[in-house]
């Protein structure tokens, strides 16, 4: 009977408390709801580096991936590849040779790196020939064709079927240089790499270069599933112990820190908006409990324990607090996934989110263990904010609660 | 033997610069079956009597005796569990529990003294009737007129099965029809189940209705027209 007289207190003064439900709800909403941006940005962001960048795991020669000595290579990177393609899980595996090279037209140059590809193995690995703004992907056989970003280009003042010159080290240690036409440039969400990136056909430069024919700098690695990357990587190294082995996290480190802190930091900034929500709970409650300082008095009279009338007060708190948090979740639930689905254009300002590495189009998206640990949050704020005004209920003096009428 | 005993009853409040004696040594005793009225002007200490008699409030000196046991002694916490057990309230401005149902109300009082689900429905039935409220059993206090407000109240100070019933001016914010009918009902009790009422008025009907007036003036007994009583305790 406690609960429901508690339940029914809360609804005594419905506007008092639809005011404090109002707030709650709107609070939890914003908080969530920008929380869920945030974490959809970052995903957004970590799914474009593994789709565009890095794929889930890379193999490479130790040591390479700190200087580009272009003698640590892999060899036998085919059979690598096929020992790879088998294991459960993964999706496409691709090899890459990378050099650093110069790139250079009449009217400037610029340090870049090359990556040497097979493109039809390259494009299951990596989406790069989708984010092309001119030109095509290596459709053409003529050799010595090159795709590179658009920040570069503009850099060197080149437009698409351009030439640049790109100067190379063989493996014998001599200066080549390699005249390439430009087949296609490309506009990813990372500026940086589009400054840097390259591409060309592995033949080309090996061709060009020396390079062993069935060597590579890197194997990149594409799975079915992101979550699955500590297990496969673990596997594959296994297999390969002589190779540095790293999956995303480790190939893209802030974006481990950012995966790893983005919850943390979500349910740090939704706690600081339920802390000033919790103020507005105990102003709320403790009107409620002076409002009924006679009927307090008389509870206490006829002989309900201070321990109840508590208890009475605390459920009170609780049911106001959760009847807020859970309007605000399910508004929340509604838009986050709303939005999760069409996607928050932010073209507008998007030239400044790309530079940040951020792609233009957010989904907003929170895990399920997100609403729980909110759900708990809002019940251990409302056992806080009640304790005050329940402690005051219980303080007061039957007769002088009564005489006061 | 007196269901309660009032010994040398003194209080004294301190609240203002001046302290008020609210009670100058009251000696009273009062048996099973009495119906009982406390009056007196306004201030001269009902109120105040009451509460010492029901434990509402500890008195400066002096002793409360029920059921052999010195309430005056006991600790806040005794004291609550004391009055759910053995007390029953009835006040002027009713006090029901807006938000429960008349039978709701009752039900309470039961719940916290921990009787069984037969045994509330039962008697919820049989005070309601009583009251002659059998007919508002599902509806809420605001619904209801003072009179009939004061009846349910009547039924909740019985649901306990209480020693006694205290009432601190129970008809003063009554028309004079419902104050008939309201004592009435009491008085009906007080004979047939030798309920115990003492009750504070200063209406002169109420007064005479009651089987034995105690005259409060400036905190000490003036009067009690059942005065042999007072002379075996005192
Ligand atoms: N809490 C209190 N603080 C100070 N004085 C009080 C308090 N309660 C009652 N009094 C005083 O005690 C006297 C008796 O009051 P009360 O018992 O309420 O009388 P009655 O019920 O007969 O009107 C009055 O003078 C009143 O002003
Ligand atoms: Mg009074």
């Amino acid at each position: 009977m406690l609960i429901q007289i508690a339940w029914r207190n809360v609804w005594r003064n419905k506007t008092r408390s639809m005011v404090i439900v109002v707030a709650v709800a709107l609070g939890l909403w914003g908080g969530i709801f920008s929380d869920a941006f945030m974490q959809g940005m970052t995903e957004q962001q970590i799914y474009s580096s593994i789709h565009t960048e890095t794929g889930h795991i890379q193999l490479s020669q130790k040591g390479f991936l700190v200087n580009h000595d272009m003698q640590l290579n892999i060899r036998s990177a085919d059979s690598i590849k096929a020992v790879i393609s088998n294991i459960p899980g993964v999706s496409a595996v691709a090899s890459v040779t990378q050099l650093s090279s110069m790139a250079s037209t009449s009217s400037g140059s610029a340090g870049i790196m090359i990556n040497g590809i097979d493109p039809q193995q390259q494009s299951k690995v990596s989406d790069i020939n989708r984010q092309l703004v001119t030109g095509d992907y290596f459709k053409s056989d003529r050799a010595n064709l090159i795709v590179i970003g658009q920040q570069l280009a503009d850099k060197l003042h080149v437009k698409l079927h351009s030439r640049i010159v790109l100067t190379l080290q063989t493996t014998a240690g001599d200066i080549v240089y390699g005249a390439f036409k430009i087949a296609g440039i490309f506009h990813t969400h990372d500026s940086d790499f589009d400054k840097q990136m390259v591409f060309v056909r592995k033949n080309d430069l090996h061709a060009l270069t020396g390079f062993p024919q069935d060597a590579a700098s890197l194997v990149t690695v594409l799975l079915q599933n992101t979550d699955d990357t500590k297990k496969i990587t673990a596997t594959i190294q296994h297999k390969f112990p002589g190779l540095q082995v790293q999956g995303w996290m480790q190939l893209s480190p802030m974006l481990q820190v950012l995966s790893g802190t983005i919850t943390q930091m979500t349910i740090i900034f939704v706690a600081i908006i339920l802390i000033a929500l919790a103020f507005g709970i105990v102003n709320t409650m403790l009107m409620a409990v002076l409002d009924r300082t006679h009927e307090i008095g008389m509870l206490l009279s006829i002989g309900m324990r201070p321990s109840k009338v508590f208890t009475m007060i605390m459920l009170e708190t609780i049911f106001l607090s959760v009847t807020g948090a859970a309007l605000g979740i399910a508004i929340s639930i509604g838009t986050v996934s709303w939005f999760g689905h069409t996607g928050i254009n932010l073209s507008f300002i998007a030239e400044g989110i790309n530079a940040l590495g951020y792609s233009s189009i957010v989904y907003p998206s929170l895990g399920i263990d997100f609403y729980l640990a909110l759900s708990v949050m809002v019940v251990v704020i409302a056992l806080i904010a009640g304790l005050f005004p329940a402690r005051h209920a219980i303080r007061l003096k039957p007769a002088e609660a009564l005489r006061g009428n | 033997m007196p269901v309660i005993e009032i010994k040398e009853l003194t209080k004294t409040y301190n609240e203002t610069v001046v302290p008020v004696h609210a009670l100058n040594g009251v000696n009273l005793s009062f048996e099973k079956g009495e119906f009982t009225a406390i009056v007196g002007p306004s201030g001269c200490g009902k109120t105040t009597l009451l509460n010492m008699m029901g434990g509402l409030d500890h008195p400066s000196s002096g002793q409360v005796i029920i059921a052999q046991e010195d309430i005056t002694k006991m600790d806040t916490s005794h004291l609550v569990d004391f009055r759910l057990r053995n007390i029953g309230f009835i006040f002027q401005s009713y006090n029901l529990i807006p938000v429960l149902t008349v039978r709701e109300n009752i039900q309470f009082i039961m719940e916290l003294q921990g009787r069984s689900k037969k045994e509330i429905d039962e008697r919820v039935h049989y005070l309601l009737d009583a009251m002659g409220l059998s007919d508002k059993i599902n509806v809420r206090p605001k619904y209801l007129s003072g009179g009939q407000q004061q009846r349910v109240a009547v039924a909740r100070a019985m649901a306990s099965k209480p020693k006694f019933i205290l009432a601190d001016e129970p008809t003063a914010n009554l028309d004079s029809k419902s104050t008939e009918t309201l004592l009435n009902l009491m008085a009906n009790l007080n004979e047939k189940e030798e309920v115990t009422f003492i009750f504070s008025t200063h209406d002169q009907r109420v007064m005479d209705k009651a089987k034995r007036i105690v005259t409060l003036e400036d905190g000490k007994v003036m009067n009690d027209s059942n005065s042999g009583v007072l002379h075996e305790t005192a």
